[in-house]
């Protein structure tokens, strides 16, 4: 005997979940993200606003900031004077291999290869990095 | 002396190499203080009061010698084979050293006696595939152990004797098939271990014994078939559990039993098809679980009465539940490819 009654199948394939279902679909890109940011970024960094510094400074409001500018971090001159500003470009540049972008840095990690997982990555830090 | 920033041609001629090089390293100094980088062929030399951060990447050259406040050496990029001998003579208050990116086949085993407060030790992609026992022999300081991406195919316990205080260990991206029983033993302040991207078929049992209190493991990319009863049972208090992306086709009841705060468990990309009754009943109960999420999709999830245990589960903790729309049955025929919180919604 099924353990679900057959008429609640044909339920199933009416949208029954549609609405979250869409909703989920298209914060894809952040959720992805957020995903590799826990798996890869969170080691080092916190991202929400107040989070505490740790190995790595928080990222919260990173976006549109010049490099090595989270106070209460102590960064590397490298990274203080590496001068630009970050954004979706530059970050993309600098995720592929931090270690050639910025010279000098403390920061043991060698970058993402996938493209996509940049893009996610970026999208997730877009967004939390800015609440 | 700043022998290690020498730059050439020498001037030719009688009483003028004297003057004119003296003139020069007057020059060098000034320079230095300023942290002004000379020429492309120079290293990125930084001063402050803690002291001198050195970092090298092609074209500039190696230096020979450091200064004795050295406290950040980085020499990376470079097609290395094996360092200048005696490079870090002299710099005993080194605490970082970045290696990264060369093609460094061996170390020597007296690298690091001279910097024995080292803290972290950074060398990832290189050629590694062995170390010496003893290399670690004065680092009871060091704190950041990277060797991602290195050639290691077997790990020995005893390459890394002397890492007393050891609390981030990196071995991801290599060759390991197996690991030799009692790694982490002497391993009490280890906080995170880093396995991902290698070949583990199996884990030794004792695996996570020694560590008072790992917070992240990362298993991820790998090629395990059984999550094991006892693997978890030592740790407690792991906080982030990586076991995505292997062939588990099996997870032991009670596997999970003694986890108190998982903040994040990725099964996602397995073998799974169902899992025991009971496992998930100690997850996500408190508010504090898996407060950072969990991931089970891409699974072959058979949704059928054995299921139901793990169906009733995620219906309560959704909120909390990545890639749900990855999430799907594979089986029975009557729901293949739905999503499992579709069906979870339909369980009794």
């Amino acid at each position: 005997m099924m353990f679900w009654r057959e008429w609640d199948i044909r339920l199933l394939s009416g949208n029954l979940c549609c609405a979250n279902h869409e909703k989920e679909l298209n914060m894809g890109d952040v959720e992805k993200g957020k995903r590799i940011f826990i798996q890869k970024c969170s080691q080092c960094h916190t991202v929400e606003k107040g989070g505490k510094h740790k190995t790595g400074p928080n990222l919260h409001g990173i976006f549109g900031r010049k490099t090595g500018q989270a106070s209460g971090f102590t960064y590397t001159e490298a990274n203080k004077n590496k001068g630009i500003i970050w954004g979706e470009d530059t970050l993309m540049e600098y995720l592929k291999n931090p270690k050639k972008y910025i010279p000098g840095t403390k920061m043991f990690f060698v970058g993402i290869k996938k493209k996509g997982e940049k893009e996610d990555l970026i999208a997730y830090l877009k967004k939390s990095a800015n609440e | 002396m700043s022998s290690w920033s020498r730059q050439r041609p020498q001037s030719p001629g009688g009483i003028q190499p004297r003057l004119s090089r003296a003139l020069f390293l007057l020059l060098l100094l000034a320079a230095s203080a300023w942290g002004v980088t000379l020429s492309p062929k120079d290293c990125q030399v930084f001063h402050s009061d803690n002291g001198t951060s050195i970092s090298c990447q092609p074209p500039a050259e190696i230096p020979r010698h450091l200064p004795a406040d050295t406290v950040y050496l980085a020499v990376e990029f470079f097609n290395l084979t094996h360092l200048p001998a005696g490079i870090l003579q002299g710099a005993s208050k080194l605490r970082e050293l970045h290696l990264s990116t060369n093609g460094l086949g061996g170390l020597p085993r007296e690298l690091l006696q001279p910097v024995p407060q080292l803290r972290v030790l950074d060398l990832t992609r290189n050629a590694l595939t062995s170390l010496l026992p003893g290399l670690f022999q004065a680092s009871a300081a060091l704190d950041t152990l990277v060797l991602k991406e290195n050639q290691l195919e077997v790990l020995e316990a005893s390459w890394l004797h002397g890492l007393k205080a050891l609390g981030h260990l990196d071995l991801s991206g290599n060759r390991l098939r197996k690991l030799p029983p009692g790694l982490l033993a002497n391993f009490t302040l280890l906080r995170t271990l880093d396995l991902g991207e290698n070949q583990l078929e199996t884990l030794p049992p004792d695996l996570l014994r020694g560590p008072l209190q790992l917070e992240r493991l990362h298993l991820e990319g790998n090629r395990l078939q059984v999550l094991e009863k006892d693997l978890l049972v030592p740790q407690p208090d792991l906080r982030y559990l990586f076991l995505n992306c292997n062939k588990l086709a099996r997870v032991a009841a009670g596997a999970f039993q003694g986890l108190r705060q998982l903040d994040m468990l990725d099964l996602s990309n397995n073998s799974l098809a169902s899992m025991p009754e009971g496992l998930w009943a100690s997850l996500g109960q408190s508010n504090r679980d898996l407060r950072e999420g969990f991931d089970i999709s891409n699974n072959p999830w058979i949704c059928d009465r054995n299921l139901s245990d793990l169906l009733r589960w995620l219906k309560a903790q959704k909120d909390k539940m990545f890639s749900q729309g990855d999430t799907r049955c594979a089986g029975p025929e009557a729901v293949k490819g739905q999503p499992l919180l579709a069906v979870a919604e339909l369980v009794q």
